[in-house]
């Protein structure tokens, strides 16, 4: 199969006085697997249904592969859904829900076999051909609805939180299935989903929406080491936020800040702010190191706090500590357990404990004159 | 308080159920049941004798005609009842206004079946709306005679059960998730397919009752036949009704009740056993599984 590409123009949609969606502009390459992300509410949903034909915007124009389909209705446009909610035909065994397709455009019986056959082979569901949706249990549904969509060989496979109503295991399972899947058809993925760990793990890129705009369009690693604005940064991962006057600029464009909170603090920045600037800085809580002794030979431009365990969660394979600075601003460290049992004297809840990270792992998201 | 042993309790409060039951439907169609193996006595009731001269003169054709005539209408009207109830719970099932609309629907049953029956006099008859509205737009010149004919009865009959087809197809209806319906669009459906192939079978057991609660007050009626019918439209109910107040033959009205009320019940059997094969289907499958 081959996939489409998909190119929405300044579309906007409105439901009577609220607008959904402001000015959407994005371009999904052939074979792409996109995610949109966003919280709850910020139009992912509408935008799906408007490529998918359930919707119609106020304005704008959506291409697929180059034409413009906002005239073609929902069963002539070569994209298909997977429905959050499954949408099974309750009444259709499982292969005649995978059937249905080709039913309706009046494929022969053995041909109707052989390709029903074959697609339940990819979700690994021939077992239970014969079951009622109802006989399944989630997991299986969704892998059922899978293989409905695809089977009508789409350019664009479109879900919309395919596995919200799953468990985080299951999950896990199903999302690396998905992947799987979409090697293997080759077309074009576009997956909706508020689940920022979703997303980071299986999308080429990501569109991270909020109230109906999109704020940055880019790969895992893009929007996850370099986010546009605070919004970004807070909803991927997890960040600790700071804030400071620019003091000095260095040549290798390190600055020097002045926070309120922690005094003096060195941070990359890659645009070009002037002494006075407001920065806000974020920095990953896995790039912070923690440990109960000073630390030595460390390189110069390295930011070292002293604060003590506030708070610490255990997860087995790393623990994450809140480390209360000077009675204010909380930090927070992630520590992997590489060599934890080894650890002589674990850092325990209520230690002193000091806290380092180096000038190039903070990222300035805004500047502000 | 021995005897209020604990499984008694679900007796004690159905018996007046019960005894409501007993004194008002079984005991009047044991009576019928039993009237129609007597004698017709000349004086109008039934004399204490076993006799099948009542079922004897079932085999005539004549009867058999009336039968077949009412089967016809009563499925003619249950067609059309059924076709015109599906869009109009569908429209009431996705509107805004369900409360409103369904209000709007039980509002006829606060007045008189036989007042509204005589009410399509009004409205069908020679000097009726219809009529009226037909000249004055000038599609005809002289008043059609549009009553006391099988399809006045038909329409009367539409009009009077709609409603209780409606009911149940809303309630199924209304539970059927719509998103399926997209769903069908998605995967190539037109809309017509849609509705076809996903939601009429999704809401079999609304259409099934619809049809049950339009086809067996159709079967068993006498009034509006007797209203507006014909020579056209005697159905079964008008020659009980015939037998038992002007022949006066009590055993020959009781009979034809007794088959009246087999046929209808052996319809509805296979009718629901026809619509239940599904389920049954997918019940066997569970238990394999
Ligand atoms: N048919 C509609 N009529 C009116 N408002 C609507 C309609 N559909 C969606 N909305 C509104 O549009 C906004 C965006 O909805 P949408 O379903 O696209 O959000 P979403 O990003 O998919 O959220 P979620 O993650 O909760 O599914 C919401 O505020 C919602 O209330
Ligand atoms: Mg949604």
């Amino acid at each position: 199969m081959i996939g489409g590409e998909i190119k929405v123009e300044k579309i906007n949609k409105s439901f009577g006085n609220f607008q959904v969606l402001k000015d959407i502009n994005l371009q999904i390459k052939k074979g792409e697997f996109f995610s949109l992300l966003g919280p709850s509410g910020c139009g992912k949903t509408t935008l799906l249904r408007i490529i998918a034909g359930f919707e119609y915007p106020s304005d704008g124009i959506l291409y697929l592969d180059g034409k413009d389909i906002l005239g073609v209705p929902s069963n002539k446009r070569h994209v298909n859904t997977v429905f959050q909610n499954y949408a099974l035909f309750p009444h259709l065994t499982v292969f005649e829900n995978v059937a249905f397709p080709l039913r309706l455009k009046k494929y022969k019986e053995s041909e109707i076999k052989k390709k029903v056959e074959e697609y339940l082979d990819l979700v690994r569901l021939n077992s239970h051909k014969k079951k009622y949706p109802s006989q399944l249990s989630g997991g299986q549904k969704q892998r059922v609805s899978i293989a409905r969509a695809l089977i009508n060989e789409p350019s664009v496979l479109l879900l919309d939180e395919p596995l919200s109503a799953l468990d985080a295991k299951l999950r896990q399972q199903l999302l690396i299935e998905l992947d799987t899947i979409h090697d293997k058809v080759g077309i074009t993925f576009v997956y909706v989903t508020h689940d920022q760990q979703e997303a980071l793990s299986v999308s080429d890129r990501i569109a991270v929406m909020k109230d109906g705009v999109i704020l940055q369009i880019g790969t895992p690693y893009e929007i996850y080491e370099s986010p546009v604005n605070m919004f970004v940064a807070d909803f991927i991962g997890e960040s600790n936020l700071t804030t400071g006057k620019v003091v000095s600029v260095n040549e290798d464009k390190i600055v020097k800040i002045n926070t309120e909170e922690h005094g003096e603090l060195y941070t990359y920045l890659d645009k070009p702010v002037q002494v006075g600037d407001t920065l806000k800085v974020t920095i990953r809580p896995e790039k912070i190191r923690i440990a109960t002794k000073k630390p030595e030979n460390i390189p110069p431009n390295t930011n070292v706090l002293v604060g003590y365990v506030d708070e610490l969660i255990y997860t087995g394979s790393e623990t994450s500590y809140f480390v209360k600075i000077a009675q204010k601003n909380v930090f927070r460290v992630f520590k992997q357990h590489i060599v934890y049992f080894m650890d002589e004297n674990p850092i325990k809840w209520k230690d002193e404990v000091y806290i380092w990270w180096y000038a190039n792992d903070g990222f300035t998201v805004e500047v502000t004159k | 308080m021995k005897i209020f042993k604990k499984k008694n309790y679900g007796q004690i409060y159905t018996a007046p159920l019960m005894f409501w039951i007993t004194v008002f439907f079984v005991i009047p169609i044991l009576i019928i049941f039993v009237f129609s193996f007597l004698k017709k006595s000349y004086t109008g009731g039934v004399l204490p004798q076993f006799s099948l001269d009542a079922y004897g003169a079932l085999a005539n054709p004549q009867f058999v005609k009336v039968v077949l005539k009412t089967l016809f209408i009563s499925i003619v009207a249950s067609i059309f009842t059924v076709l015109l109830a599906i869009p109009t719970s569908y429209y009431i099932a996705r509107s805004k206004y369900k409360d409103i609309l369904l209000f709007l629907i039980i509002i006829p049953f606060w007045t008189n079946f036989l007042i509204r029956i005589y009410a399509w006099i009004a409205i069908l008859g020679n000097n009726g709306f219809v009529n009226n509205f037909l000249i004055n737009i000038g599609l005809i010149e002289e008043h059609v005679q549009l009553l006391y004919n099988q399809w006045a009865v038909i329409i009367v009959i539409v009009y009077a059960y709609l409603p209780f087809a409606i009911l149940p197809l809303y309630s199924t209806i209304e539970k059927f998730d719509f998103s399926l319906l997209e769903a069908a669009r998605d995967l190539g459906a037109t809309k017509f397919q849609s509705i076809m192939k996903v939601m009429i079978p999704n809401i079999k057991p609304g259409i099934t009752t619809a049809v049950l609660f339009t086809f067996i007050p159709a079967f068993g009626n006498y009034a509006i036949p007797e209203i507006v019918g014909g020579k056209d439209s005697v159905m079964v109910g008008n020659i009980i009704a015939n037998q038992l107040r002007v022949v006066r033959n009590w055993p020959l009205s009781a009979s034809i009740s007794v088959v009246l009320t087999v046929l209808t019940t052996i319809g509805v059997l296979l009718f629901v056993q026809l619509n239940k094969s599904k389920t049954d289907e997918i019940r066997k499958i569970k238990e394999d599984v």
